[in-house]
């Protein structure tokens, strides 16, 4: 049993997990929040995590958390991946642990990886300019034995270290490159486009082995997604559960949750697209906590604890066969216009028995919508339940295209 | 059945999200609860829902749900606060309304309270009905219509309902007392809302004869419901029977007390119309003037038209169409009767007949229409109202202030236009106006200002106003990108050439700002304040345009109204007297501007304000190009700056203003 939890980013959620379960636990983030921290009898180290210099670096945190008694680092957001891969690497003496890390922070080197280990992956490269993502697409036609006149080959160009959707661009002929891309992209990770069944897998790991898996159903990046998998997704679990603890055996992951992305073609393939290990976007864990009916959260910060006896991680994970019967899906809501200045709840939502709750709110005055940054912000969840998952995806896909905002 | 499925299942959903609420720390109960509200809010759209939200408010506030919040204790809250929490939207609406339902279940027994009794959560909600009848009888007003949606109107209006169905209002009388008054002394022309908040007191309040107190209510029961001793515990089919056993000297007692009665309120009960109707019949033509209660002016035009008069009376009034004989009475008061073009034009219209869609939005207007009144009959009556009380014009929940100012200006110096204007718009469904030449015909235009038309509206308004707002539209559009308010031209070619063609406005469209306010107002005193313009009078209203501002001052809109008169009040201040459409009687603009409708000068209908004070709300008017640039100078700046002050901490916070200096 772990002595204490160091928490790594600000996360209310987490916190009353880990208040509610009775572990010890402190919270490092940034200066910010300590006040709060201090009013709410929060255990706190504040720490500047974008700063890496003589002063601020793992060597310097762990010894300000070792008066916590701190033994098990846990990432809660992309950017303290690394710093909590560090502390780990010092508390269990492994200095791979971090370079485990950087794995999850470098979308090619992940992608190597991947590819060593005998995954199914796309066609990728690094590349430094407009020019090298242009020869890139050239290649990607040849290989694809394009014809003259022939639609150019889709190219999604990521950069190297970025949560989500961030940064993100689909590329689907040269025009496009040389209209979509900036400066500012480069360097970054260009691969060839994935067909197939997108979905997202949330295993939560302890000694190697994966203890539980949760199956997040896409039913559009970005926007909208529900958790138990739909029944088609379903009938492919043994098959993903295998892939899945192939990538957890190749990458060597012992403790904590890795969450990847994967297509699935109809012919049965799956490819990995990429995996992080911090809590999903999406509020994923909500919805599985919800679904599963247990602490997804808890379960996420506890599976990181080298210690955890078997019996603590039965009574804190559902089975590894549970079937839920109820399905919980959610639509992130993004303002359709430039310029909106009412909330308007639509009244069919109102009249439907799937609808759980919104935490939708009126804009203050009229107001602009910034430009768009990965998927832009969305500016609220409404959240569905209900039995039939064919009935969710078409509520879902329906949702995302109705304006609630005018 | 399936309703009931729908309804069970809200609720499994809910004990879902409150089970989760109940189990949050203080770290996320906040956004749990804020999950709640938005579940709730879906709830509000009708009263069953809002009773379903009452079921579980014990629950809810047990749990803390207004805890940590200004709502978190009942002995703090204020009832006057009310209003403006829902005008705010949700989240804020949905928390008001749990404090009020709480309130209701405190008075009820249902819960209790450490802090208030429930006698006092009574009285609390008794009284935050009151401050909202807006909400009650959903007629929202100006500003609520300007900030709120549909669903939060909806779900005010839902919850409203449901509170003054669960509680009596014995309480608040003097408060209901003062609201009919401030209604009823603007003499409107739609009578629905004084006779909506008369039937809720009667429905809810059991007053005492003996009672002083009650005395005021009983006043406005007895206008409607027993206007006179003989009519006590009658229908007016029995009172009718009754009439015929009656000697003249009784009859003549009645005339004189029915009348004495509808003028104290404006209001013409059922039986009042069954007199009028009885004395004209019996050809009784002496004791018609008492009945409508008229002056000797009023009395000696009476006997000049009286068969004409007693035409219109036979042809229109009817006891389901009694209030129009008010308007009547005031039509021989005022005079319009006298002209020729005014009595051929009402004779010409009693001809016609009516384009069924006409029909239908006057059928829709009248909500209750009785098979005994034909159309014609309402509108012609709706037009008697208008007529003898052309300062009663309203435009109901509508953004159309431009044509209820319309018509209430032709209804005071275009008549006899008015009249022809309605009867080709009844028997055409279409109506033609000039604009520069050019003809703008309503069938040929594209929608205006209106989406739907809210039909809380007189029988001349629903007949007309769809058809002025858009023909008003499309001369603003004729009259766009010419560098200046297009209602500098659209002005005069809508109410009448005799508007003036000089028009002044503070905001300039090129630059985007408040050019030269300094002048601006210069001209405005120039022009109309008795010291500064050669001791004039104003002769036609000046179709003014206004900045609404919300009670702490903050700009809301634009808004039409009229300038009618510059007079001194009873206490020697200087006034504006002016049309407001909106027929509002406790609107509060900020910075102590409180435009007022009785006690300060105004004859029925009209509003006031300081004379700066309506200065310091206006951005343009029309004025006499000729005259303002020789004397505008005479104006002391000490004046101009009171006005610019004013001005500039409102609605002035919203523009750039400069100091340029322009030509008037």
């Amino acid at each position: 049993m772990a002595k204490c939890f160091a928490l790594m980013g600000w996360s209310l959620p987490v916190i009353e997990s880990m208040q509610k379960l009775n572990k010890p636990y402190v919270v490092v983030s940034y200066p910010d929040f300590e006040g709060y921290a201090k009013e709410n009898n929060i255990p706190f180290v504040s720490y500047q995590f974008d700063e890496w210099s003589d002063s601020s670096n793992s060597l310097d945190l762990k010894a300000k958390l070792d008066e916590f008694g701190a033994d098990v680092a846990v990432p809660l957001f992309e950017e303290t991946v690394e710093w909590a891969g560090a502390l780990n690497s010092l508390y269990r003496d492994d200095p791979r642990v971090l370079n485990r890390a950087f794995l999850f922070r470098n979308k090619a080197m992940m992608k190597r990886k991947a590819l060593i280990g005998g995954l199914r992956v796309g066609l990728f490269e690094e590349v430094y300019s407009k020019e090298g993502v242009l020869n890139f697409m050239e290649r990607l036609n040849q290989a694809n034995l394009q014809i003259d006149g022939e639609e150019d080959s889709w190219v999604h160009i990521k950069p190297f270290a970025s949560a989500g959707t961030v940064g993100h661009r689909l590329l689907r002929s040269k025009k496009d490159v040389e209209n979509k891309c900036v400066d500012e992209d480069f360097p970054c990770l260009a691969e060839s486009h994935l067909p197939g069944k997108e979905f997202s897998c949330e295993a939560f790991i302890h000694g190697g082995k994966i203890r539980f898996l949760n199956i997040t159903e896409y039913v559009k990046l970005g926007y909208s997604n529900f958790i138990p998998e739909g029944n088609y997704l379903h009938t492919k679990r043994d098959k993903i559960m295998k892939e899945m603890q192939k990538l957890v055996d190749i990458f060597g992951i012992q403790y904590g949750m890795i969450h990847p992305e994967w297509f699935l073609t109809e012919n049965d393939e799956i490819s990995f697209g990429e995996t992080a290990c911090r809590i999903p976007g999406g509020h994923i864990l909500e919805l599985c906590g919800k679904a599963y009916g247990f602490d997804a959260l808890a379960a996420f910060v506890l599976c990181h604890d080298p210690d955890l006896t078997e019996e603590e991680l039965a009574e804190i994970l559902p089975p590894l066969d549970a079937r839920p019967k109820e399905f919980y899906g959610n639509v992130m809501i993004y303002p359709h216009k430039n310029q909106i200045s009412k909330l308007i709840i639509p009244e069919e939502l109102k009249e439907e028995s799937y609808f759980l709750d919104h935490n939708l709110i009126p804009p203050m005055t009229t107001q602009k919508i910034s430009d768009r940054e990965g998927f832009g912000n969305h500016f609220g969840t409404v959240n569905f339940k209900g039995e039939d998952p064919d009935r969710m995806t078409e509520l879902l896909l329906h949702y995302e295209n109705v304006d609630f905002y005018h | 059945m399936q309703n009931q499925e729908i309804v069970e299942r809200s609720q499994e959903l809910f004990e879902e999200l409150f089970k989760e609420y109940k189990e949050a720390t203080a770290l996320t109960s906040k956004q749990k609860a804020q999950k709640i509200m938005g579940q709730l809010d879906t709830w509000c759209d009708s009263e069953e829902g809002i009773s379903r939200i009452y079921e579980n408010i014990p629950k809810l506030v047990g749990a803390g749900i207004l805890k940590d919040s200004p709502w978190e204790h009942p002995g703090k809250l204020v009832p006057a606060l009310v209003n403006g929490t829902y005008k705010s939207g949700h989240p804020n609406s949905t928390i008001e309304l749990l404090s009020e339902l709480r309130m209701l279940a405190i008075a009820k027994g249902k819960m209790k309270s450490d802090e208030v009794s429930a006698a006092e959560a009574e009285n609390f909600v008794q009284e935050v009905i009151v401050y909202n009848l807006e909400f009650v009888f959903n007629e929202p007003q100006e500003e609520t219509r300007l900030i709120m949606s549909g669903h939060e109107l909806k779900k005010v209006h839902s919850l409203f309902l449901f509170l003054s169905n669960s509680v009596k209002l014995s309480k608040v009388k003097s408060k209901l007392a003062e609201e009919l008054k401030l209604i009823c002394e603007q003499r409107p022309v739609v009578t629905e809302k004084q006779r909506r908040i008369i039937a809720l007191v009667k429905e809810k309040i059991e007053l005492d004869p003996n009672d002083p107190e009650d005395e005021d209510l009983l006043a406005f029961q007895r206008s409607i419901y027993r206007p006179t001793e003989r009519t006590t515990g009658k229908t007016f089919q029995k009172y009718r029977q009754e009439l015929d056993k009656l000697t003249i000297a009784e009859l003549e007692y009645e005339a004189k007390e029915m009348g004495k009665v509808m003028l104290q309120f404006g209001l013409v009960s059922q039986y009042h119309a069954v007199l009028l109707l009885h004395l004209v019949r019996k050809e009784l033509y002496e004791l018609v003037p008492p009945c409508f209660a008229l002056s000797a002016a009023g009395e000696a035009r009476y006997h000049e038209y009286r068969d004409f008069v007693s035409f219109l009376i036979v042809q229109v009034i009817d006891p389901f169409n009694a209030q129009c004989l008010y308007g009547l009475a005031k039509m021989l008061e005022n005079g319009v009767l006298a002209r020729e073009a005014v009595r051929s034009g009402l004779f010409n219209l009693s001809k016609i007949t009516i384009h069924p869609e006409v029909v239908k939005r006057i059928l829709k207007s009248t909500r209750t229409p009785h098979e005994k009144v034909t159309p014609k009959q309402y509108l012609i009556g709706s037009l008697f109202r208008i007529l003898g009380q052309p300062l009663g014009v309203g435009q109901g929940n509508n953004p159309t202030c431009q044509s209820a100012r319309g018509i209430s200006m032709w209804s005071q110096h275009a008549p006899a236009k008015l009249i022809h204007m309605v009867q080709t718009a009844a028997e055409y469904d279409d109506l033609s106006f000039r604009f520069e030449g050019q003809e703008v015909k309503y069938s040929q235009t594209q929608p205006g200002l209106v989406q739907v038309l809210d039909h809380h509206l007189d029988a001349v308004s629903v007949t007309l106003v769809p058809m002025l707002d858009r023909i008003y539209n499309d001369m603003m559009l004729r009259a766009s990108g010419r560098g200046e308010d297009p209602h500098k031209w659209v002005n005069p070619a809508l109410y009448g050439q005799w508007i003036q063609i000089g028009f002044a406005s503070a905001y300039d469209y090129l630059y985007n700002a408040i050019i030269d306010f300094d002048g601006f107002v210069r001209v405005f005193y120039s022009m109309f304040h008795p010291k500064y313009n050669g001791g004039h009078r104003m002769v036609y209203p000046n179709p003014v345009g206004i900045f609404v501002t919300t009670a702490k001052g903050e700009m809301l809109g634009f808004h039409a109204v009229s300038l009618l008169r510059i007079d001194e009040d009873n206490t020697g201040e200087l006034r504006a007297y002016f049309l407001n459409p909106n027929n509002e009687g406790r609107q509060d603009w900020g910075q102590d501007i409180k435009p007022s409708v009785y006690g300060k000068g105004e004859i029925h209908g009209e509003s006031s304000l300081p004379f700066h004070q309506f200065a310091a709300r206006t951005y343009a008017f029309h004025y006499n190009n000729l005259e303002a640039a020789g004397i505008m100078n005479n104006v002391p700046a000490k004046e101009v700056e009171k006005v610019k002050k004013l001005a500039k901490e409102s609605w002035g916070k919203s523009y750039t203003w400069l100091e340029t200096k322009r030509k008037w």
